[in-house]
């Protein structure tokens, strides 16, 4: 077990930590788990890679293209996800839905990237420090702070604001919030954007370190599912926690044995805490639909 | 009565069925790609067995299922293990399949009971990831990432389109079989409400084993065959990726009716084969395809046209319907006609300070209609849950004709007692005599279904016609055909005790059956509880409608705070100081009026 192993797996970690917080965002309001998440991540990495690697455009180019274009993906994520959801009625809506609307962009993705394999453009922050005999790049450590950062702020965004609070009630109960004159479906698109964007920037800041395909969304999608759900969908310190123990585990894994040892032992741990833990470990419960 | 296709639809299907089974010859002559186009069609086959089996699950069970791709690619393994690496016929692959995937089904479902709807998603979605992660890991057997090549069932490739058509026919008639027999209502009824089913003696586990288990053996066969059809199978067959054609067949065709995966999987082959020149584009166009046809036509095709004016059931007369007078001969008759019931010894149930129910005694003689009043809140409905099980008391005793009522819901019904819900709890997207039918134990098991062996056609016809009777009886013969959404509140009421009648029980617990009637039809309610008490059974009646209580119960019970105040004849409870006083608060000025 190296010490390399595990900050690889810190790193991974705050990936999945953050795709685990866009599915808690949109989940809350909606009860809609969204498979379609994981396609934001992608986004940020492919602007990143378009823009800095092939455009020669620069990273702040990059950011902003970024902001614009996820905050567009969340919109229109919202219209054809929970267009279908009211209309259709069926109690599988949501999960259809979310991954038809997964696979429309994934196809975007590919059709756009055909002959790319890795979308890695180079490094925002070159270089790196060796702490205890290991390499760590700056581009980790910025990635693992600015993780760290958006989950105290969504957190105390979600505590302390007003808006946050109208957030939590409408999670709790859509029709009464509607009664108390808090705007439901502006929160709903509101909750779609913030998700994506939150994606789009850990995807944007993961680019250059680790792999992400085109058609790798789904895979991050399950990955920040099984985060959100280890720490209890719901807050985003259980989503911190997941997201570190998903990535360390699997990374360890993955050095220790092989790549499929890895997943296998992250999907039977999300098998084992769904059978035996329905509340996750530091969450409340999902609530039935 | 499945309802009846009209002359136009039996044309079009049989049409249907001859060009399929012609098609080899037909390409054989018009085309020299003949064996590209026959494969066209058993592949649409192939992904249509798969897409039933998910209709099983997800349609007719309400399961959440997001392992049928890791089911086809566990069934492709069987037949390609036994088929390649042991030597073995290819029909002893298929048969390992269906084993495999319905032995990975029933243990799935198995280990996730107690998971709510959303939550047994997931672990299917979990488990489908371990399947994967298992081919691509355990080379001995799955052959790793390169998966397993040159399965093949040796047959001449028309042989094979024709087997790959009849199991497919096979799948479609186990499908109908199942939905149309008693196996597959009580799964539909879990689907609605696993409470009411349980009221109606269905163990909730039970059906759903049953389904998930039948839709995993299907999807197992569906990977055989795929693996035999096109000679590989390896770990990518499995990625969830590629079940969205299937979802996207079944929401196409219509989700929860027997010819949807049928019509779906037909029209996506159709579209893809059409667009090939633009295969890059077929994920996008089914993606956007399904997102559409989920706001347009939420039902799918089929729903859609079943809903509408051409495929819905004839209009019933507008006028209220005369109740048959005659009494149906099925109605149960229990013999000992002096036997006591139903007793409960010292019923408390508390919900943490709340004293519900506080020490109720209650004795209920046989062929009696008995009475249970008190003002909200007295504990009438909780003592009904506590004599049905769907409550554990706290202390005290339930007996059913003197043997103590089994602890589960589900099992109170097969000792004759069976209640109706205060509030209504009809399955309503199926049709009234449907309803009827849930509520009738049918003595044979799924495989008699699935077979449709002589003895289970003989319990299905004899179990409708007692069904129907029950319907006259109560005067909603003209609706049977309807969906059971669609009747007036004072109907579903009444085709409530209608469907608790059609348990057979002995006892016959109705909670507030008279709310929201029409005097019309409080008489047909009051008719059947006569009609019951003079066949022997006890009924208990929870009820506010004093007028109507006072002129149909031969006991009555009063309850105030959990406890009892009063018990008697209607004439006595009627002058008991202590009810006025619970009704009325001061009985002195009731006396002057």
């Amino acid at each position: 077990m190296t010490a390399q192993a595990w900050i690889d797996g810190v790193f991974a970690g705050a990936v999945y930590a953050l795709v685990a917080l866009g599915l808690t965002i949109v989940f809350q309001p909606t009860r809609v788990m969204n498979f379609a998440q994981g396609e934001a991540l992608i986004l940020g990495s492919a602007v990143a890679y378009q823009v800095v690697s092939l455009s020669g455009l620069g990273w702040p180019a990059a950011i902003v293209v970024t902001l614009i274009l996820a905050a567009a993906m969340g919109l229109l994520s919202e219209r054809m996800i929970m267009l279908p959801v009211r209309m259709s009625g069926s109690r599988f809506a949501w999960i259809v839905a979310t991954l038809a609307a997964a696979l429309i962009f994934q196809s975007i993705f590919t059709l756009a990237y055909r002959d790319v394999d890795a979308l890695r453009p180079p490094p925002l922050l070159a270089g790196g420090l060796t702490l205890a005999g290991t390499r760590v790049s700056y581009q980790l450590l910025l990635t693992v702070v600015v993780a760290a950062l958006v989950m105290i702020a969504y957190d105390l965004f979600l505590r302390r604001s007003v808006y946050g609070r109208a957030i939590r009630a409408a999670s709790h109960n859509p029709d009464t919030a509607t009664l108390l004159g808090i705007p439901v479906r502006r929160i709903v698109v509101l909750s779609f954007v913030m998700a994506a964007v939150i994606c789009a920037v850990a995807g944007l800041l993961a680019a250059p370190s680790l792999f992400i395909g085109p058609a790798t969304g789904l895979l991050f999608t399950i990955k920040g599912f099984t985060a959100a759900v280890i720490g209890g969908v719901g807050s985003p310190r259980g989503a911190l926690a997941g997201g570190l123990i998903v990535g360390v585990l699997d990374s360890v894994v993955r050095t220790e044995i092989n790549a499929t040892a890895g997943n296998l032992v992250v999907f039977g741990l999300l098998a084992l805490i769904l059978v035996v833990f329905p509340a996750g470990l530091f969450g409340k419960p999902m609530e039935s639909h | 009565m499945p309802p009846r296709l009209t002359a136009a639809t039996r044309l079009a299907a049989l049409a249907a069925i001859a060009l399929v089974l012609a098609w080899p010859f037909i390409t054989d002559y018009y085309s020299y790609n003949a064996s590209y186009y026959d494969g066209l069609v058993a592949s649409a086959a192939i992904a249509a067995v798969l897409t039933i089996s998910l209709n099983l699950a997800m349609g007719y069970g309400g399961m959440l299922s997001m392992m049928h791709t890791g089911l086809q690619l566990l069934g492709g393994y069987g037949t390609a293990y036994v088929a390649v690496r042991a030597g073995l016929p290819w029909e002893a692959g298929l048969a390992l399949s269906v084993v495999l995937a319905a032995a990975f089904s029933a243990l799935v479902l198995l280990i996730s009971l107690r998971a709510t709807y959303l939550y047994f998603g997931m672990i299917t979605l979990a488990a489908n990831l371990i399947v994967i992660e298992i081919g691509r890991e355990w080379d001995a057997v799955t052959g790793g990432l390169n998966g397993v090549t040159g399965v093949a069932s040796g047959l001449p490739a028309r042989t094979f389109y024709y087997v790959v058509v009849a199991l497919l026919a096979v799948a479609y008639v186990v499908q109908r079989n199942f939905v149309r027999s008693a196996a597959g209502r009580a799964a539909m009824a879990v689907r609605e409400s696993p409470e009411t089913a349980s009221a109606m003696g269905i163990r909730p586990a039970s059906a759903k084993l049953l389904v998930f288990t039948l839709a995993g053996g299907l999807a197992g066969l569906s990977g055989g065959l795929y693996a035999l059809q096109l000679g590989f199978i390896n770990p990518d067959v499995g990625l969830l990726d590629n079940g969205l054609i299937f979802f996207v067949g079944l929401f196409l065709g219509g989700i929860g009716t027997l010819l949807g995966p049928l019509l779906g999987v037909a029209l996506i082959a159709v579209v893809v084969e059409l667009g090939k020149d633009y295969a890059q584009y077929t994920t996008l166009i089914l993606g956007v395809a399904l997102l559409v046809a989920m706001m347009v036509i939420p039902r799918g095709i089929v729903g859609t046209w079943q809903a509408s004016r051409f495929g819905r059931p004839r209009d019933a007369p507008s006028e209220p319907e005369e109740p048959d007078t005659e009494v149906p001969e099925g109605l149960p008759r229990v013999a000992a006609f002096d036997a006591l019931a139903l007793e409960a010894r010292g019923i408390v149930k508390h919900f943490g300070g709340v004293h519900a129910v506080d020490g109720v005694d209650l004795t209920v003689r046989g062929a009696s209609v008995h009475g249970i009043i008190g003002p909200n809140g007295s504990g009438k409905s909780t003592l009904v849950s506590c004599l049905t099980g769907f409550h554990h008391p706290d202390e005290g005793e339930v007996l059913v004709y003197g043997r103590a009522a089994p602890p589960q819901p589900w099992a109170v019904p097969d000792e004759g007692v069976t209640r109706v819900f205060q509030t209504p709890h009809l399955f309503e997207r199926q049709s009234v005599l449907d309803n009827v039918l849930t509520g009738i134990r049918m003595p044979y098991g799924w495989i008699g279904a699935v077979l449709r062996l002589p003895r289970q056609r003989r319990h299905e016809r004899a179990g409708r016609a007692f069904a129907t009777d029950l319907l006259a009886f109560a005067g909603l013969a003209g609706r049977a055909q309807h969906a059971a959404g669609t009747l007036s509140h004072g109907q579903k009421r009444l085709l409530e005790v209608v469907r608790a009648v059609a348990t057979r029980p002995r006892v016959l617990i109705l909670d507030e059956p008279a709310t929201g009637l029409v005097p019309a039809e409080i008489d047909a309610l009051a008719r059947l509880c006569r009609a019951l008490r003079d066949r022997g059974l006890a009924v208990v009646l929870i009820e506010h409608n004093v007028e109507f209580v006072m002129s149909v119960c031969d006991e009555i019970t009063v309850l105030e705070t959990g406890k009892v105040i009063a018990r008697g004849t209607p004439a006595e409870v009627r002058d008991d100081p202590a009810v006025l006083t619970a009704y009325l608060g001061r009985p002195d000025l009731v006396e002057k009026a």
